[in-house]
């Protein structure tokens, strides 16, 4: 068996294949050491075959321990050796013993979604500690569990979740399709996942969430709806979803609700501003500056005075750069972070302000469109609505103050229409969860 | 679910106050309007009542559906292309009306076919979408605009520069005089909401019971009141009839003294801009269903993902149709065709309410032609 096993795999470096002679029996090994939790090979096989080298009692504890899966089919022991199993040939039966090495033991803390009062625990990058974590959270008997192996080359182990009394039927049958057809390349992290769970490759909103709190996890559960993780991934991709899920951090649920539906409140005013205030900036200054009252009117075009060139550059210009700001901020290394973020600042704000070359209210209007984006609590709709003010800003080039209120139209249009896995994703008053979409 | 009813009556009454109706009852402000008011408020309040008995008891089947359980199929069939005519024709109307308008006052020096075609292409966009997203569409717009469009008006009643004397010598000299005609057939364009159920009747479920219908006459009532003497009061009775775009001119006349905009107009105006894209939306997604429903091969769909192409040919047509119609007519034809097409809208409908009557009669007789199909089947299921 070894020597087919070493030809399959090339015969790498990384790979121990021994035969154990105790004088008795013969036992014949292999595993991956990197991969292996040494510690339970030692005290589940080593010891054993070392010093109660009965042959009948070294049967029996193979035959007989749940440990040692048998009966499984030669093409597929390469595979779990892969996973790092430890394959064992005794007395010509081959076993498979389960002992994978445990890199993370406690759960992460929280990176992207911090919660002030709420629990710091993060999902981590073993699915069985993740599991563990949601069952603590989730802990009744209703939690269904289905494991999906997908045939490519990242052998990921992918598990759906949803309570069984809750979900709809019509979803699940769909997600569980999706997850059968699943693309053969490399699948590394829930991102990807999710895109190829969503099938669509120009859509302008996210229909799947990522997340990587238990908590949340666990409520979007309670609501009816259905949650898939992965090996390897310390995030979970949630679906179906609605466009109010995004703006919602789960801070709403820990703190009172008055606070919490200001905050809410504030979320989708700095959703409003981050989209449309360049498109109306470039609308009123160029198009129709007498909406604004006499005064307001008079300021913003003082400010505009010495600026050489029409609103739309000025605005481009800005954005570009703020957009390049945010981008080198996410991979500057931590040394020069803080002098390129004065740099940035003053030379963006200050310096070319001073020489003339973009308006101060055209300061004020990049940093409050800045700062409202990060308002919003989910990252990735963050980046699209990041993409969509473009798109605004372009209509409002043409069109002026009628196309971006036109824009706005076929933006709610498009919401309304797009459907997360069956269910509407933007719709007031909605159906509880286990009815069918009707 | 009953909801979606209301929202209609809601916005086809806001809709008034600034699109077809004051110019024809401001004209007429001398003539006869006021005493049309209460005739139109009582057969405006009776339709709707009869309107919403009669489909709740035909759940989930829109009107060519109805037709066809009652009536031969080539009768069914000119009924609908009528219908096809009558609310194609409203889009067109209102869709190059308000284009101009907003093209006015927002961007004077513009080609007016700029305006024309950014509200067409949004709106020929939107019909082709389903129902049901239509119906969504409804529901967040309206919710998003009607409290700061009834804020517009209650600031106008309750405004400091409304003249009560000149609105009193309207009223009591007008009450006084015979109806008119023209005003009365424009005045119950205000409850015209509730003809929408003739298609939205698709979604709904079995068991509606419509409650709360004696507020119907009170919106109603408030709208067509509101629309008709705030100008009056602001303008006076004979400076009214100078302006074209009446209630534009009001609004301008308040100010918000506190606010980023001064004039109300803008915010009025681009209110009025999501109100009239629902408008147009609305119609024409509804004769664009009513046209499919005279070909057997297209099943009433109301939750489709991918509609099919057909509704994009129908409504590339009635884009272009408006494109040739502001081609030939300006304001002033404008105008006289929105007469026209008021007066030609209330016979059919006062024929709809007759017919709706005796297909009740005759389903509670038994003399349908064909057995009453399962709900109408929907497309949903998960889409991409």
């Amino acid at each position: 068996m070894l020597d087919k096993i070493r030809e399959i795999l090339g015969d790498p470096a990384d790979f121990t294949s021994e035969t154990m002679d105790n004088g008795y029996a013969r036992l014949s090994i292999c595993f991956f050491p990197g991969m292996c939790d040494m510690d339970q090979l030692k005290d589940a096989i080593i010891v054993p075959f070392t010093y109660r080298f009965d042959p009948d009692e070294f049967r029996r504890m193979l035959q007989s321990s749940v440990a040692f899966m048998k009966d499984v089919p030669f093409d597929h022991v390469v595979d779990y050796v892969l996973k790092g199993y430890v394959g064992l040939e005794y007395e010509g039966e081959i076993f498979v013993f389960r002992a994978i090495r445990r890199m993370q033991t406690a759960p992460d803390q929280t990176q992207v979604e911090a919660s002030l009062q709420g629990p710091q625990s993060a999902f981590t990058e073993n699915l069985d500690l993740n599991m563990t974590l949601v069952r603590n959270l989730y802990n009744v008997p209703e939690l269904s569990v289905e494991n999906f192996e997908p045939e490519n080359m990242s052998k990921s182990k992918i598990v759906l979740l949803y309570d069984r009394t809750k979900r709809n039927e019509t979803t699940l049958k769909e997600v569980r399709k999706r997850l059968e057809a699943l693309d053969k390349g490399l699948m590394m992290s829930a991102g990807q996942l999710a895109k190829q769970l969503s099938q669509a490759k120009y859509r302008l909103f996210p229909i799947t969430q990522i997340t990587e709190r238990p908590d949340r996890l666990s409520i979007h559960l309670n609501k009816g709806k259905l949650a898939v993780m992965m090996d390897g991934s310390r995030f979970a991709v949630l679906l179906p979803v609605h466009f109010f899920d995004f703006m919602y951090a789960m801070d709403d649920h820990y703190e009172p609700s008055w606070m919490s539906r200001f905050l809410i409140g504030l979320r989708y005013v700095s959703m409003l501003l981050t989209l449309l205030l360049p498109a109306l900036y470039i609308s009123i200054v160029s198009y129709n500056p007498e909406v604004f009252r006499v005064q307001l009117a008079f300021t913003i075009d003082g400010s505009r005075a010495a600026v050489p060139y029409p609103s739309f550059i000025e605005v481009l210009l800005m954005l570009f750069m703020i957009e390049a700001l945010i981008e080198a901020s996410l991979r500057l290394p931590r040394s020069v972070g803080s002098t390129a973020a004065t740099v940035g600042g003053l030379i963006l704000g200050q310096a070319a302000q001073q020489a003339g070359l973009v308006s101060s209210i055209m300061i004020i209007v990049t940093s409050v469109v800045a700062i409202s984006n990060f308002v919003i609590p989910n990252s990735t709709f963050s980046y699209f609505i990041r993409i969509l003010k473009y798109a605004f800003v372009a209509v409002s080039i043409f069109a002026g103050l009628v196309g971006v209120v036109v824009a706005l139209f076929m933006l709610v249009v498009y919401l309304c229409n797009m459907r997360s896995f069956g269910e509407p994703y933007l719709a007031l008053f909605q159906s509880k969860a286990g009815k069918a979409s009707n | 679910m009953i909801r979606y009813y209301y929202y209609h009556i809601l916005y086809v009454g806001m809709m008034n106050i600034m699109v077809l109706v004051p110019y024809v009852l401001i004209s007429h402000r001398f003539n006869g309007a006021v005493s049309s008011f209460p005739l139109a408020i009582v057969f405006g309040t009776v339709y709707s009542f009869v309107t919403s008995a009669v489909f709740q008891r035909f759940p989930g089947l829109g009107l060519p559906e109805i037709y066809k359980l009652f009536l031969p199929v080539w009768l069914a069939n000119c009924l609908n292309l009528i219908g096809v005519a009558v609310w194609s024709t409203a889009g067109v109307i209102v869709l190059f009306s308000y284009s101009n308008t907003v093209g006015i006052f927002f961007n004077p020096e513009a080609s007016s076919y700029l305006n024309l075609a950014i509200m067409a292409a949004a709106c020929l966009w939107a019909a082709t979408r389903s129902s049901r997203s239509v119906q969504f569409t409804h529901e967040i717009l309206l919710i998003i605009c009607s409290p700061l469009i009834l804020w517009i008006l209650f600031k106008a009643v309750f405004s400091s520069w409304l003249d009560w004397d000149a609105i009193r010598l309207v009223a009591g000299e007008g009450i006084r005089k015979p109806p008119s005609m023209t005003c009365f057939f424009a005045a119950t364009f205000v409850f015209s909401g509730h003809m929408n159920i003739t298609l939205f009747n698709r979604l709904n479920p079995g068991n509606l019971k419509f409650r709360l219908r004696w507020t119907i006459p009170i919106i109603g009532a408030f709208f067509l009141l509101v629309s008709f003497f705030v100008p009056i009061g602001f303008h006076g009775t004979q400076a009214v009839g100078n302006y074209l775009y009446v209630w534009s001119v009001t609004t301008d006349s308040l100010m918000m003294k506190y606010g980023f905009i001064q004039r109300v107009l803008y915010l009025f105006l681009l209110l009025y801009t999501f109100l009239s894209l629902l408008f147009v939306m609305n119609t024409w997604h509804t004769g664009m269903e009513f046209f499919k429903a005279c070909f057997k091969r297209y099943k009433p769909l109301t939750d489709e993902v991918n509609v099919p192409a057909i509704n994009w040919w129908i409504c590339v047509v009635l884009a272009g149709t408006t494109f040739a119609y502001a081609y030939f007519t300006n304001d002033m034809i404008n105008r006289v065709a929105a007469e026209v097409w008021l007066t030609v809208r209330f016979f059919i409908e006062s024929i709809l309410i007759v017919l709706l009557l005796v297909f009740l009669f005759m389903k509670k007789k038994g003399y349908q032609r064909r057995p009453i199909p399962s709900r109408t089947q929907t497309n949903g299921g998960a889409g991409p």
